[in-house]
């Protein structure tokens, strides 16, 4: 007697440029997306109820797009790192998401203020003052014309690795409130972003001009950013680090920032 | 349940962060659903955590089943 074969029969419609549907008996099970990021590299992403409806959105939207390809999953998850691999994807790199405790910022002296006034105690041992002549500008402070200025000037300086950044998955306008800049005198030199999604506010970018590099600026920015989120109650943020960016790495573990999952890049050439 | 061409969407609450990427959902009746996050939403770095209103659609094959594709902000 032969074997029962059970078939999926899966039908691949492509319903719009972007958009892959796959059907069953009726049913949607499976969609596929594409979208392009403001530097040009093409993401996808497929939502499959099973593993037939995923081959098969994967393969014909493989052969519809144009390569490279590149797709985002949470490390934890097994199963869908699985299927992409089984569509020919590789690991191209890994993003290590923390949970930064804000209380290591919580003794810092006012926005603006290089070092506490007299009779203002010192800050606890861990929380980072600025360099001399360096004035942290708090959320909201910074003027837009020089933080622009210093925005291009460090994406310029960071090359192609600044498409790499959460950050940048969508372009958005310069906002100051979402600020807080490093001044050396007149002169901004580094910056630090932070969105307030939901109740966890998110460190989205933290950068300083490299001819300000290891000063210590990076560090005050961050201080003075987990102190101002400390004073309205936030008490965790959140950040994404990329693994081989050891510096960022060290000044978020520093402030006691726990790893609490990764995300993987994958990539089709 | 309204019954979209995307499915059957619900709003719901996560209640719980679990491993290999899932949620425990909650939604208006009551009822726990498992969920996995979308594409889109994993694509586009937005977090979910406890406490998030979120649009969830069930699995058509197992309605304990979802997929989180919205958080709704605030």
């Amino acid at each position: 007697m032969k074997p029962v074969e059970f078939r999926h029969d899966v039908l691949i419609s492509h319903v719009a440029p972007d958009q892959w549907h796959a059907l069953q008996d009726d049913l949607v099970a499976g969609r596929g997306a594409a979208s392009r990021r403001p530097d040009g590299r093409i993401f996808v992403s497929i939502d499959a109820w099973h593993d037939a409806a995923f081959d098969e959105l994967a393969a014909a939207m493989l052969a519809a797009l144009p390569r490279p390809l590149h797709t985002v999953v949470d490390e934890a998850d097994l199963e869908m790192t699985a299927a992409w691999q089984r569509a020919g994807f590789t690991i191209r790199r890994r993003e290590w998401e923390y949970a930064v405790p804000t209380e290591a910022g919580s003794a810092l002296p006012p926005a603006g203020v290089a070092l506490p006034p007299a009779g203002v105690a010192l800050p606890p041992a861990g929380v980072a003052l600025p360099p001399a002549g360096v004035a942290i500008k708090g959320f909201g402070t910074a003027s837009v014309a020089p933080l622009r200025a210093l925005d291009r000037e460090i994406r310029a300086e960071a090359g192609p690795g600044w498409q790499d950044m959460p950050a940048e998955v969508v372009a958005r306008p310069l906002d100051p409130s979402k600020y807080a800049v490093a001044a050396d005198g007149a002169e901004y030199v580094g910056l630090l972003r932070v969105a307030m999604v939901t109740r966890l506010p998110r460190i989205g970018l933290i950068a300083v001009r490299a001819g300000h590099r290891r000063r210590g600026i990076g560090r005050a920015l961050l201080a003075h950013t987990l102190g101002a989120l400390h004073h309205v109650g936030k008490s965790t943020a959140s950040a994404e680090v990329t693994e081989s960016n050891v510096a960022a790495t060290a000044l978020f573990e520093g402030f006691g920032a726990r790893r609490t999952g990764s995300n993987l890049e994958l990539t089709r050439r | 349940m309204p019954r979209t061409a995307k499915g059957i969407e619900l709003e719901g609450t996560v209640v719980e962060c679990l491993r290999n990427a899932t949620f425990r959902v909650e939604l208006p009746n009551g009822h726990i659903v498992l969920a996995h996050i979308s594409g889109k939403i994993r694509k586009n770095y937005i977090k979910i955590v406890p406490l998030d209103r979120v649009l969830v659609e069930l699995s058509p094959y197992d309605l304990t089943r979802g997929r989180i594709v919205f958080r709704y902000r605030g």
